[in-house]
Order: C-alpha cells, then structure tokens, then sequence
C-alpha cells in the first residue's frame, strides 16, 4: 500500500513506471490507517504474515535494491533473501520472541501527532488551508523523527521531498541515531 | 467572530467511521459538544448510568459534569475517558478521535495481523483478510 495522499502519483510508480504491470494488489493508505495499525514510520517497510493470520516479521526496512544504499545503508539482499527463503522453504529470520520484542506500542505523542495528521489532511482536502497548517505543525512537533508524518507531508506543505527541507529532517534523524530503522 | 454557543455542521473521524452531526465549537476548551444520540451515530458511545458504554463494555466516569454540559456531551471529556487522543477544530469543526497507544501496543502483542480494508487504484476495495490462508507481506511505500 502507498502512504500518499496523491492517487495519481501512486498510479504512476504502479502502472506506467514498472516494466512489466505489477501482479500485486496496489493499495492507497491516505490516512495511514495501515501504518497506525502495524507501526509503520517508514518507507520502504514490509510485515510478513503467515496462513494463519500471524504477524512473523514485524514491520522491517526492506529496500527493493540498492540504488539508494547510501542513504539507507541496508544491503537489499538481506530481506529479499530471507523472502525467498520463507516463501520457499518456510524459514523464518526471527524466532517468537525477536518478532514480540519488535512490536511496541505507540507513545501517546505518536497517537496524538497520527490524529493531529489525520484532521490537517482532512482539512487539505476541505480547502481550509491554514487550519491544515497548524495541526500538520502540531504532528511534526509530537513525532520529530516519524518519515511517514514529515516527509509523508512535504508535498502538500508544498516542501520539496528530495530536497533541503528533507535533507534537514534527514540529518537529523540520522544524528539521532537512525531511530526505528531496523533491518 | 462567529456568533457564540451556535451549533454548525460537524465532521467527526473514528477510525474508518466519518460522520457528519451538529455540534457546538468551544475553542477554549479545544472540543466539540454533540447530542448524546449525535456522539453514539459518530463513535458507537453512548453515556448511561454506568458509564461510558458500548456494546457490553463501559468505562467508568468519574466527574460528569466534565463531559456533560447544557450545550451537550464534551468530545474532549469522551476521548480523556477512553484514553484515545482527539485532534479537534473549531473553524471548521472537525474531530479525529485516535486510536489510544494501549489497544494499539495490544494489538500488536496478540502477534495477530490486524484486518483492514484500502482502495485499490480502481476504487475497489481489499481486505487483507481477503487473502486468508496465504503467506502475504505487506509493502508500504510512496512516491515522496
């Protein structure tokens, strides 16, 4: 599922960009109503759930490849190996315990900067532009080091999400010492 | 400067529920009042005698009149109940009232996968439970 509020955008990486049509349910998650379920903060991240209905890899960066290797630092190999393997063979990378000890609940300032996000894109859409802007600031304060909430909401902030404004964000997360951006 | 204690239309969020009611704005203390039937149409609450109550559970409210007022019931004294946080606006009204960090965080500790349902790029709508039985893995992404 795409974290974005631009549908077209979505249609474009899924349908006219990838060479060969994606055989995958493409999903548009504009509230981010999946990441507040699972504890998703970042892209790319994947979760892994088994046949019965069980959570066996908890939410994971997982880049595709490695063309931004530099800025994530993760070899792509690792989780798209150990894909192969679960789907092949049934073996799992994490054990029970390692899979608990990944799944934390919420802060409470995480839960109010999600609602804040919710009611300030409710009110892009609704065109009332400057109440948007302060529950959107609201979110940002309550979640410094959330992508999902600050580079989430730099397109319609009308802020350059590859640009300075998030290579700000992105030093500093990364002086925080990479939070949340497991493997 | 809108006309004080004027009941407007209202836009109130839980969760995949989104429902227009009349409501009071009280910027001062940060909540939209509604009408006892207006709060149980928007949330599925209702306040009785027990409590704060929906199907068979209710949680206890400990001062009253922090929630009830003559203009209503206080979306603010609803969610401090619940302990479930509440982004509120005035003009124009809207409440989201969020998930609390506890039911989440226990949730995720069942080690089950919780259900949803997402558009696709058509408008059609999947549940992850649609593919029940599979191995599935979840891929958020964006184009930002």
């Amino acid at each position: 599922m795409a974290l974005d509020e631009d549908v077209d955008a979505v249609r474009h990486w899924a349908r006219d960009e990838p060479p060969v049509p994606l055989t995958y349910p493409v999903l548009v998650d504009r509230d981010h109503l999946v990441a507040e379920l699972y504890g998703i903060v970042n892209v790319p991240t994947t979760v892994w759930i088994d046949e019965e209905g069980r959570i066996v890899r908890p939410p994971s960066i997982a880049p595709a490849d490695n063309t931004f290797r530099d800025f994530t630092q993760i070899d792509a190999s690792i989780h798209n190996d150990a894909l192969r393997a679960w789907v092949r063979d049934g073996v799992l990378p994490l054990d029970h315990t390692q899979v608990r000890s990944r799944l934390d609940a919420p802060s409470a300032d995480v839960q109010q900067a999600r609602a804040e996000r919710r009611l300030g894109m409710h009110l892009v859409r609704s065109g009332h532009r400057d109440a948007a802007e302060r529950h959107l600031a609201a979110a940002l304060e309550l979640a410094p080091r959330d992508f999902t909430i600050h580079r989430g909401s730099m397109p319609v902030l009308e802020k350059d999400p590859f640009g300075q404004d998030f290579f700000d964000f992105y030093e500093e997360w990364e002086a925080a010492g990479r939070p949340d951006y497991e493997s | 400067m809108p006309p004080a204690e004027r009941t407007q239309r209202a836009t109130i969020v839980d969760g995949a529920r989104v429902t227009d009611v009349d409501a009071l704005a009280v910027p001062d203390a940060d909540t939209l009042r509604l009408a006892p039937d207006d709060l149980t149409r928007a949330t599925g609450w209702s306040l009785k005698a027990e409590g704060l109550c929906r199907d068979d559970v209710c949680y206890p409210v400990r001062d009253r009149a922090t929630i009830v007022t003559d203009g209503g019931i206080s979306l603010r004294g609803v969610a401090e109940v619940l302990g479930r946080p509440l982004a509120c606006e005035s003009d124009p009204p809207v409440a989201v009232l969020g998930e609390a960090p506890g039911a989440v965080g226990a949730a995720l500790a069942s080690g089950r996968a919780p259900n949803f349902a997402l558009p696709d790029l058509d408008g059609a709508t999947i549940e992850l439970d649609d593919y029940a039985g599979r191995k599935r893995m979840l891929f958020a992404w964006s184009s930002w």
